[in-house]
């Protein structure tokens, strides 16, 4: 057997002293996170009827992350949301044969509280992190555990990734006996991912993951009149990030690219870059821009067809037709010794010609604004 | 038949990345350390942007855990 | 710690800055007062004291630095050995005549690592005279414990020097990296070569620093556990490593050796360095900055080995 060189044996033993036994997070973090996203409304000529006003959410995000001892730590993530506004009901052909909405008639008041814990141990070379996830709506409640673990080898230059996570959701829709709607439904998740990270030289490095989910049970949506969905579907995904630090403008480059395909017939591309730049050395302005491009679901349909068999699968989901999406951001970021604190404001516009594949307009194309500011202290 | 040609195109290119890497060692890691070079530097942030891609478009585009709560339509 | 301390920080604000320098400056007292040999009640002086008598109970933190020391010493083939202290008081400074055997003997036999009694929680010195001395590790411990430190209180742009032994926390604030000017072994107010680091850690050390003169020769004030004789070495030797305690293990070691298998051991090791023998011929890595020594003294970081002055701090801009 090859002996230690004796700058890996003493590297070892020293890092065992208390100073250094530190991979894990030395101090603890609380961020506090308030949000607000905000749907455009639907153009009032193409709703043929209920209300045109779309959603406005309102978010508060709470994260704990804080080691206990030297080799543990304990997250503790909380968020609510609230929410109001009309959602599509079905979609009709209008009277030029173009599609019109059928919001919901009133607004809807609703919100949503997802509470998290995880515990990550951290041994010489590796972590690994057990997670609970619990999410409560009116009508609808999901539970997930997750497992994950971190391997870093080769010098620390190389570290592998994989995780495992489940997800068991109840869907109770209300007023299911007043619109003839499902009274219960469940479905089942379950997700594995592996992923590799390298350190190319000192100023890049590079992040590789791949991840298949399968989802089982019911996955149509209960509120819109005719939305009839298989029973299964399996994505997968394939990922990559990459990470530049250019010492001239005194910035970071970010660019993730991801790729996506299910048994539905969906196909994505995601490509998001980012540009952090350092303005002082306390002050970061961070422009991004993201665009996605996704096919149509094989089972779309631009106009509920309400002649079909109630069992014959169809949706008309402006989420499952062929479009593609822009979202123009950007961040600026203060940063102090124990304070950091984030605005964001995102422009998001979907529309049937930005997509790869061609796809027939939607009236319920997608456009947002979602703006926030996060407070992140360290103690 | 096309997809598989992507797949096999994206890890090849990743392998060629990964064949170039020189050994960083642990002192030359300073800029690798700062926070804007993370894969996340803004975790809440993140979570939140997963959360609305997650429930408003076809694909996962993250790393949540499957399902786990929609906030739908 | 009995040397010059120096922070240099750049931080936003006069407040950051103070703040880091005060969490350092108290982790340094920190470790003087519990690892001095000098100071009545610290670690070191019980422990010594209580040679040949009881095993001393000891932190968490003493018993991870025995093992590191233990790892040095096995790594080192014996020559790293924190009970060699005991060879003071037969080579010190008003010495006038050469030891004899019987004096070195005395001391070798009070000498030893193996003889060291560790068991859970507590350590014992077996025999009445047996030392420990921390002085070989807990500098360089206290400048990493100081780099992380700085960093947790923000600081991204640092340098502590805890008399030699240097940690670097990022770059210069304009992102040039740090030059550190390595001390000439004959004219220390001088520097042989430049270094520079954003990144780890530097220890310099040399037998140049201390000496003992007997009948006209300089002896070293390193000796050899095993011989109880000083040893001829390198004159010099800087090492760079990712922590400090490391990079000074691993230069004390080359320095307890003739100079060909010192340099041998920094070669075996694989961590940069700069060597320089009694005829002042440069070996190493980090050869490449050797400076013009013309134009030696600019650099704006000098070691100077282990000579006392005032800690000195620097202000942000």
């Amino acid at each position: 057997m090859k002996r230690r060189s004796p700058l890996a044996a003493l590297t070892i033993s020293a890092m065992s002293l208390p100073a250094f036994a530190a991979t894990q997070p030395v101090e603890s973090t609380v961020s506090v996170g308030l949000s607000n996203y905000r749907e455009a409304d639907v153009p009032q000529h193409l709703v043929a009827g209920g209300d045109h006003r779309r959603y406005d959410i309102d978010i508060r995000q709470f994260r704990l992350l804080t080691p206990i001892g030297r080799k543990w730590s304990l997250g503790l993530d909380l968020s609510q949301e609230t929410m109001s506004g009309a959602s599509p009901w079905a979609t009709v052909a209008g009277p030029d044969g173009e599609p019109e909405l059928i919001m919901s008639g009133a607004t809807i008041d609703d919100s949503r509280t997802e509470a998290s814990v995880s515990a990550a141990h951290y041994g010489d070379d590796y972590s690994v992190a057990l997670g609970l996830t619990h999410s409560k709506e009116d009508d609808y409640e999901a539970i997930a555990p997750s497992l994950s673990g971190e391997w870093t080898f080769n010098d620390d230059l190389t570290t592998v990734s994989m995780g495992l996570s489940w997800s068991s959701d109840t869907i109770e829709p209300t007023d299911a006996a007043r619109f003839g709607r499902v009274t219960r439904e469940e479905k089942r998740s379950r997700s594995a991912s592996i992923g590799v990270s390298q350190i190319i030289d000192r100023s890049s490095a590079v992040y590789a993951g791949f991840s298949v989910t399968d989802h089982a049970g019911y996955l149509s949506d209960p509120y819109k009149l005719r939305d009839v969905r298989p029973d299964e579907r399996f994505e997968w995904a394939l990922g990559v990030r990459y990470r530049r630090f250019l010492d001239f403008p005194n910035a970071a480059v970010h660019v993730d690219y991801r790729y996506y395909d299910d048994d539905w017939g969906i196909e994505s591309h995601t490509l998001h870059t980012s540009w952090y730049q350092n303005v002082t050395a306390s002050f970061q302005v961070v422009p991004n821009v993201r665009y996605y491009s996704q096919s149509a679901a094989d089972f779309y349909r631009p106009v509920d067809d309400f002649t079909l068999a109630p069992d014959v699968e169809q949706s008309s989901d402006f989420r499952l037709s062929a479009y593609g999406a822009f979202t123009f951001g950007v961040k600026g970021v203060l940063q102090q010794p124990e304070w950091t604190v984030t605005i964001s404001a995102d422009r998001y516009l979907a529309d049937e010609k930005y997509g790869l594949s061609s796809g027939v307009p939607h009236p319920a194309q997608l456009a947002f604004t979602l703006a926030s500011v996060v407070f992140e202290v360290k103690f | 038949m096309k997809r598989r040609w992507q797949c096999v195109a994206v890890i090849a290119a990743l392998a060629w990345t990964l064949s170039g890497c020189e050994t960083v060692r642990p002192w030359e890691r300073g800029t690798l350390a700062r926070p804007e070079m993370q894969l996340d530097p803004n975790v809440l942030l993140t979570d939140l942007y997963e959360q609305v891609y997650y429930s408003k478009e076809a694909s996962r585009t993250g790393t949540r855990p499957a399902g786990a709560g929609c906030g739908c339509n | 710690m009995g040397c010059p301390c120096e922070f240099r920080f750049h931080a936003e604000t006069e407040d950051a800055f103070l703040r880091a320098v005060e969490a350092c400056l108290r982790e340094t007292e920190r470790f003087e007062k519990k690892y001095s040999r000098y100071l009545p009640d610290s670690v070191t002086t019980t422990i010594n004291r209580s040679a040949g008598r009881t095993p001393v109970p000891i932190d968490r933190e003493t018993a991870s630095l025995l093992e590191y020391a233990a790892v040095c010493h096995e790594q080192s083939d014996g020559l790293f050995d924190i009970t060699s202290g005991v060879f003071r008081h037969v080579w010190h400074r008003r010495r006038k005549t050469l030891p004899s055997r019987r004096e070195r003997e005395a001391c070798i036999a009070r000498v030893g690592w193996n003889k060291v009694q560790r068991s859970e929680g507590s350590v014992y010195l077996p025999l009445i005279g047996m030392e420990l001395d921390f002085g070989g590790v807990v500098k360089e411990y206290a400048a990493d414990a100081a780099a992380l430190l700085a960093r947790n209180a923000g600081i991204r742009h640092g340098l502590i020097n805890l008399g030699g032994d240097i940690c670097i926390v990022g770059s210069q604030p304009d992102g040039r990296p740090w030059p550190i000017g390595i001390v000439h072994p004959l004219h220390n107010a001088s520097a042989i070569a430049t270094v520079t680091l954003v990144e780890g850690a530097l220890t310099t050390s040399g037998g140049y620093e201390r000496f003992v003169e007997i009948e006209g020769h300089r002896y070293s004030h390193l000796i050899d556990p095993r011989t109880g004789w000083p040893v001829e070495g390198l004159s010099s030797v800087s090492v760079v490593a990712d922590q400090a305690i490391v990079a000074g293990s691993i230069a004390s070691i080359a320095l307890l050796q003739r100079p060909a298998d010192g340099l041998d051991w920094l070669e075996r090791c694989g961590a940069p360095y700069l060597a320089i023998d009694p005829k002042l011929r440069c070996y190493g890595h980090l050869l490449d900055h050797v400076v013009d020594q013309e134009k030696n003294a600019k650099s704006s970081v000098l070691l100077k080995g282990n000579r006392c002055a005032p800690g000195e701090r620097s202000m942000p801009k």
